[in-house]
Formats: structure tokens, sequence, C-alpha cells
């Protein structure tokens, strides 16, 4: 994409303003994606991403271009026009080049653009007919199918020189139950850094019933119970509360402005002795797996939360300067067109001791959360909310009738701390986390895990 | 190479590839922000860019691809594509291209002044936005983002059946939030301004609205779960009407993805209700000459006084339901293709001021935030569970802030329940609006 000779030319002429640091983040991606409607191709896009990022340090402060234009003229135009805002007091140099050595984190076995669309249409096909199929109930399917082939190039003034191709690989099914006024869906989106050879680890038909099966459940249920009661998560997708009311905190794009909860707080006991939770970017073929950051560094295994307490924060190289702290491997960006800045990678609470049969069983009253939806929470307070999307009534420790349209919020810092019983049945899901260095896709996990009281919101 | 001569290159390659017919959608321009941190300039960007959409008609079947790499070389790999994708479809679902209309409404894009508004006073402005929000209000002790951005964005559609138009529109926006904390509490405010004119912008009542915000839900509790009167204020409403939007266009209800189907004449909201969709609104985020196919930008009612006198349309569904587009065929970037979407969406304003609909409701929340809308809406059934903010209402009197409750519901029974309007509509950054609504009887979950 671009030559080191080229890439030395632009970052010198990026330090001559006198910024500390320099970096050029360049990338070619190639998309596909095929969308399905109740069995009919309904969409078919695809095309290439083609960009670069040129970002400068003076100190605490960064400058950030982006352009589609990758001539080493314009790239030189696009470093010296955003250099032009600062001056810094001495010139410095580029160090020589150090490689990224591979660690092989995500093999590819099937590049996904060697597979003909037509075949990747009928795995969609399959699905949508397996999941009409299931009941009479099912009255829409929708199936999707993605691969993205990323090559990126990051390179800086410390003399990193990192270039990965990332292929990504992902089938998604929704299915819509219908009564006379009611619709209740359900859906699945399993995938991973991985090519073609997805299709031989999933099945799409299997995948596709169990989308029609939450979706046929929740229409016949019954409105959800409002108020404070104990809620048993499941795992999966369950750990998109850890994501979204813990992980947004530890990010120390939130951190290093003290606009966490968790700011300050290393060394300090801040969830239930029962919580480890992992950061981990080198999961073989995991969805938010790669060999290297997006700032260039390789990426690693961070142990978050260990029995409770507070071990580490997730940390880029601007905010690990604002904080003092060492960077993690946890700087990512939707595209060039963003900045990178510190997020999560697979994040996963980690197996505990109980079994799922014995959750259940310890739980007098509750709501269980089979399946949960996304959600979104404000990092400086960390107050969340989400949407469960396939949840029962748990009675005198047995799991009873489903319920519709409950939502949990709270505030991370205390559902923390009011996990009592973590599961021995941990898996990760899929998602895209939306934040402000765009939408990337991260895993999320956790075993089964029981919250001895949260806000519970429904109709019931 | 001019950027004309390249969108006709593409179009002569897509036509000698064997594409009966064929357009280039064309989309660039630049962008400008600088976020300020303590008194620093924190980030800086500064960035161009451009990238076109090619779709065309092969064998009767409507093939799309896209590419932001703008060369000679990327032409045969972007024809290429949508032939791979034309094939995958069926030909039922062929988009006609459009010939153009003779004339189109006449919008101004480009507020000069604007473009001709210096880095340094930028820099400047979000310095005084920032020490506004800080001085703001006392328990104001830092902020979350406190930034100030400028655009431009340029549009073009050129097809081989005569079709070429363009637009370019100019636009700046600031927004602060701020984290205010007393003891261990701590809660954010933010204050966000889009508009074309650089001189009706007021950096310090920016910075001191998003601090107030922030203080005045200090000591906020929860309340009792039940059923209680409610005055959603307009940037809630946004929210949710932003996350329903797509029940009102012609292709989810003729999909069955909405709850509409054979409404079109009925009332199905109450009498109160005026929705607009206004492609044409002075000063409005969303106003464009034209939408994504080329027919023309419209005013039109949605609901007029209860009463669903349209769906909006793009030209492949509007056919289906034997209509003209309404001139909301819109791409979702580059990279989508022409689906439907709306310009400035909006609940028509009432007649009393937002303090009369405080006494008018006596008892009640006021709810001033909706959060988890991604997660919380099921767009199919119209059902909503969403995390909310806000403040008590003793007789017809702004009281003590709320938070940690959910309100539920379900929309379509939410457009029956509207009792009254205010007259302070506010508008979103993406050009929906509503003013504050009085509805009664909202499942609320607290405690």
């Amino acid at each position: 994409m671009l030559k080191k000779a080229a890439v030395e030319n632009i970052l010198t002429a990026a330090l001559e303003s006198g910024a500390d640091f320099a970096e050029i983040y360049a990338e070619e991606t190639k998309r596909s994606n095929i969308a399905m409607v109740n069995g009919r191709v309904e969409t078919a896009l695809g095309g290439m991403d083609y960009g670069a990022g040129v970002r400068l340090f003076f100190g605490n402060q960064a400058i950030y271009g982006f352009t589609n234009d990758l001539s080493e003229e314009n790239l030189i135009r696009i470093a010296r026009d955003g250099a032009a805002a600062l001056k810094g007091d001495r010139i410095y140099n580029i160090k020589g080049w150090k490689e990224m050595v591979a660690r092989c984190i995500n093999p590819i076995r099937i590049l996904p653009d060697s597979v003909a669309k037509t075949a990747k249409a009928e795995q969609l096909r399959l699905a949508s007919q397996a999941a009409k199929n299931f009941d009479a109930l099912i009255t829409q399917t929708r199936a999707g199918y993605l691969e993205v082939m990323k090559h990126v190039l990051v390179a800086n003034s410390e003399g990193i020189w990192g270039e990965e191709d990332r292929t990504r690989s992902r089938f998604t099914v929704e299915a819509v139950a219908s009564s006379a006024t009611e619709k209740q869906s359900g859906h699945l989106g399993p995938g991973g850094s991985e090519g073609y050879e997805l299709f031989d680890r999933i099945n799409v038909e299997d995948t596709a019933r169990e989308a029609a099966r939450i979706a046929v459940t929740m229409l016949g249920a019954k409105p959800c119970p409002a108020g404070k009661m104990p809620v048993v998560i499941d795992n999966g997708f369950g750990g998109v509360i850890f994501h979204e009311a813990c992980g947004h905190g530890l990010e120390a794009t939130a951190v290093a402005r003290n606009a966490s909860v968790f700011a300050g707080k290393l060394g300090q006991q801040i969830a239930s002795p029962l919580v480890t939770a992992i950061d981990d970017g080198t999961i073989q073929n995991g969805w938010g797996s790669a060999e290297m950051d997006d700032e260039g560094t390789p990426t690693a295994r961070n142990v978050l939360i260990k029995d409770g307490v507070l071990q580490s924060y997730l940390v880029d190289r601007m905010n690990g300067r604002r904080m003092g702290a060492a960077i993690t491997g946890s700087a990512r960006r939707q595209d060039y067109r963003f900045a990178p800045t510190s997020r999560m990678t697979n994040t996963f609470i980690d197996n505990g001791k109980s079994t799922p049969a014995e959750i259940i069983a310890n739980t007098e009253f509750g709501l269980y959360a089979k399946q949960m939806g996304g959600g979104s929470v404000d990092p400086a307070t960390g107050s969340f909310n989400f949407a469960v999307l396939e949840g029962y009534m748990i009675r005198n420790g047995k799991i009873a009738e489903p319920v519709r349209g409950a939502t949990l919020i709270g505030k991370g810092a205390e559902v923390l701390r009011d996990i009592d019983m973590v599961g021995n049945n941990l898996k990760r899901a899929q998602g895209m986390c939306g934040s402000k260095s765009g939408s990337i896709p991260t895993d999320v996990g956790q075993p089964m895990i029981r919250v001895s009281s949260m806000t519970v919101g429904g109709r019931g | 190479m001019d950027r004309n001569e390249f969108l006709e290159k593409v179009l002569a390659y897509g036509k000698k590839e064997g594409f009966a017919e064929c357009e280039v959608f064309y989309r660039g321009g630049k962008s400008f922000e600088v976020l300020v941190l303590e008194g620093e300039v924190a980030n800086y960007e500064n960035s161009r860019q451009e990238g076109l959409s090619f779709r065309g008609n092969l064998n009767g079947r409507t093939g799309y691809a896209y590419t932001e790499q703008l060369t000679e070389a990327a032409i045969p790999y972007l024809v290429e594509t949508a032939k791979e994708n034309a094939a995958l479809l069926s030909p039922e679902d062929m988009e006609e291209l459009y010939e153009g209309e003779e004339s189109y409404p006449h919008l101004e894009g480009i507020n000069e002044e604007l473009e001709q508004l210096q880095v340094e006073e930028k820099i400047a402005a979000a310095m005084r936005m920032e020490q506004a929000a800080l001085a703001g209000a006392e328990e104001v002790a830092s902020l979350d983002y406190c930034a100030l951005g400028t655009g431009l964005a340029e549009l073009a559609i050129k097809n081989t059946k005569g079709l070429d138009v363009s637009f370019a529109k100019n636009f700046a926006t600031a927004y602060v939030s701020a984290i205010a904390k007393k003891g261990e509490e701590t809660k954010t405010g933010s204050y966000f301004w889009k508009d074309q004119d650089w001189k009706g912008f007021d950096p310090e009542a920016t910075g001191r609205e998003a601090a107030v915000r922030a203080a005045s839900h200090l000591g906020a509790s929860s309340v009792p779960s039940g059923k209680y009167d409610v005055v959603l204020d307009g940037r809630a409403m946004v929210a949710l009407l932003g996350a329903f939007a797509g029940i009102f266009f012609g292709e989810n209800v003729q999909k069955g993805f909405s709850l509409l189907k054979e409404k079109t004449g009925e009332k199905i909201a109450s009498e109160k209700v005026t929705l607009r969709d206004d492609a044409l609104l002075q000063g409005g985020y969303a106003s464009i000459p034209f939408d994504s196919e080329g027919v023309s930008g419209k005013n039109k009612a949605v609901i007029e006084k209860g009463v669903l006198k349209t769906l909006l349309y793009n030209r492949k569904t509007a056919k289906i339901d034997g209509v003209k587009s309404t001139g909301n065929g819109f791409k979702a970037g580059l990279t989508g293709s022409v689906k439907t979407g709306c310009t400035n969406f909006y609940l028509a304003k009432g007649e009393i001021s937002r303090e009369d609909l405080f006494r008018r409701m006596g008892n009640g929340l006021f709810i001033t935030s909706l959060m988890g809308l991604h997660a919380g809406t099921n767009a199919v059934s119209g059902d909503f569970s969403l995390s909310a903010e806000g403040f008590w209402v003793e007789d017809g009197k702004i009281g003590k802030p709320v938070e940690q409750i959910t309100i539920a519901g379900n929309f379509y029974h939410l457009l029956e329940m509207v009792e009254e309007l205010a007259d302070d509509l506010y508008f979103g950054s993406g050009g929906i609006g509503s003013p504050s609504i009085l509805i009664r009887g909202l499942d609320i979950a607290g405690t």
C-alpha cells in the first residue's frame, strides 16, 4: 500500500513541526454482505474502503487528519496541515524500523473472496427456510452474510512497522413470530476473525431454528413484572452486562478524564470476590482478536479484575501519556476515519464454581435472562440499560413462565458488587461496539451469573 | 482528473461491461473538529474524504458497489463487484433509474461567512464554551467533552438516463458534556448545537446550559413503580421518534415490519398529532433539494390531526403501492443501497407553553432523557422499555430530579395517548424534531 521510503518522508514532514510522535495508519478493506428477507436476496452490497490517517502528538495534545488520496504528496500535505495548529520546541527523529512478529492469532483456512457469492446466498436460503419451517407462527425471516478483508499498515516515529491482514466472517439470522396483535423476534449472529470455514464450524439451520424458537416463545410470553428482584443472567451474550456496565468504564478514554466511576480505584475491591474479568485480544480466531492493535502494539491478555480487585485499565498511547500508565495493546478504531483510542477486544467474566443448575435452584424468586439484547451506558456515572430478549420468571428454584419486554437498569459499580453467584459455563458471543473511535467487532462473554438485586423494567 | 470526467469514465465503463443503464453517486467533503480540555487543544482533526457508489441494471437486475479509491485502477473492480452483486438479485427487485426533473427546489447550501471562519476563531469559541461550562454551576468541576466542529458535504448524482444533479452544504456543530459531582454522586449534562449561522452561536450559553443540566440532576432518586402522567420533553421524544420512524416507511409496511398496513387515511393518533417530513424546511438540519435517486425534496404531512396521510416512499416502494415517490429514497452512506430515510421529520408544535403543559398535567414526571434506544425498543411491535431521567412535577412546577427508572409502553399506543403538545419544538442533530408532549398513564418502573 505504502512503501517504507514514502512513509519515512511523510513521518519526517510531520516531525518537522516539532511533534514528538508521528504515526500513519493506512488501510484497504474489501467488504461484501448479502441480506435475505423472507427467503429472497434483498441486498447484495460490497466495495472497497481506502484511506489513511496521520496522527501527531505534541505532549498531551493530539492532531489527526485523514484522506482517501494515498499519494505521498497528499499525505505530506495532510501531515503539514495538521501540524500547523501546534508547535513543538525541538525536532524529533524517526527511530529504526522494528517489524512486528506475527503470532498467527487468526489463521484463515478459506479466504472469503475465494467462494462464489451464490454459495453464500445458498447458506442464507437454508437458514431462512429452517426458521420459516420451525413453526407456523414464524411470519418473517431475515438472514445476513458479512465478510471483511482488511489490510492495515501502522507505522510510527518510534520505529513500529506493523502490517496485518484481518479477515472476518459473520452469519446473522432473525425470525419474527406473529399473532393477530403481537410480533416478537429472536436473533443470533455468530462470527469470528475467520474465513469461510465459519460455515464448517456452525450449522446455519440449527442457528436459525434457535432464533425462531426464541421468537415463538416470546410471542406467548406475558409482560415482565417490574421492580427490584434477583436476576440470573445466562452465559454468552449475557456478558453484555459487564461490557456495558464495567468494560467501558475501564477504558482509558474515560479514566484519563476522570470520567469513570473506576478512575483511581486500581488495587481496590470494586467487585464481588467471585468476579474475575479479562480482556483478551489474542484468542484464536476471536471476533475481537488481532495480531496488533491499531497503534501497532501486539494485542494481549489483560486481566482487568482479579477476585474482585481492579488490576488494570485498557490503555492506548495518548491516554497512557495522560495517565502515566503503560499501554495494553487496546487501541482500536473502526477505520482510517477515526483516531484510535482504548477499546475492548474480547471481554468476559471468567468461570466461577457454581453449576447453572445450582444457581437456578438457589433462587426462590427472580428473573432469568436467558438471552440479552444490546444496551448502553453513561461511563461517567456507570448507569446502564439493556434489554432482555428472552426472559423467564424463576419461582421456587425453578424456571417458570416466559416474560417479555423486560429491561435491566442499574449502575455498573453496584451490579459488580451484587454478583453473588458465578457459574462454570463461560461462553462468548459477538457484537458490534460503538464508541468514540467508531464501530468495532467485540466479543462479550460470561458464565451464568446471579445478581442479588436489580431494577427490572417491564409492563406487567 | 477532474471529478466530472472521472464520473463519466465510470459510466462509460459500466456501459461497456453490459449495464443497460447505470448511475454514479458521489459523496465528498471536509471536516474539522477541535476538542478542548483544561484550556488546551486536546484533539484537533482536519480531514477530507470522498468516494463513489455505482448502481446499474444488468440483465434486468440491479447491482451495487462502492469505492473510496478514486483512481482509474479501481474502476474495473467497482464494475465487476456490481456485476456479481446483480447476479444474486431477482428481476422483480430491479430499480429503474430516474431521468431527473426539469427543475429542483432552491436551497441555500453554503454559508459563505461560515466558510471564511478562521481556525483560531473556532478554537477560541471552544475555549469560551469550556470556561462557561466550568463556571456554569458550582458542582461542575470537569467536562466529559467539549468540541467544536465545522464541515462541508458535497453530493453529486449522474446517470446514463440524463440525471445530473449536485448540492453542497456546510454546517457547524458544538457539543458540551459537563460532569457535576456532589459527594459520591455523579451526573452528566450535555448540550448540542448545529447550524449554518455562526453569528447565532453563543458559546457561553451552550457551555452554561450543559453545566446547569448536569447540576440539576444531582440529588436524584427513583420513584415507586406505577402508572404516571408524563411530559416527555423534545430531546426525549426525538430519541423515541427516531427509533420508530421506520414504521412510516412504505418498504417496512410492505414487508410486514410495521403495523401500519392499510392504515393510510385512517386515524392512528390523537387528533392533536401532526407529523411532518419536510425536506425543504428553512434552516433544517436535514434539508436537501433531492434524494439519493434524484427525486425532488418535498414537504408533506405524514400524520395530519391524527390521520395517517402518507407513508414515506422511494421510487421502488412507491411503484408497488401505486403512488409517487415522496422523495425519501436515501442511501445510508456510500455502502448501502437506496432505502427509505426521513428528512426533517417532526411533530408539529402545539400552542401552549411548556409551563402551561406542566400546569395541565398537575402532578407527574417530566422526562428529559431516554437511554438504551438501540436495545430497549422493538421496531416491529412498537414496544419500548427505556431507562429514563427527569424531574418530579408537583402542582405544575418542576420539583426534585428523578433517576433509575424505566418507562415502558408501545409507540403506536403512545401516538393515540398524546393529550397535548407544547410550543417548544426542538430538533435533534439528525433533523428529527418534537416539542414537549403530555401523555397520561405511562408505566414506570422504579423502586
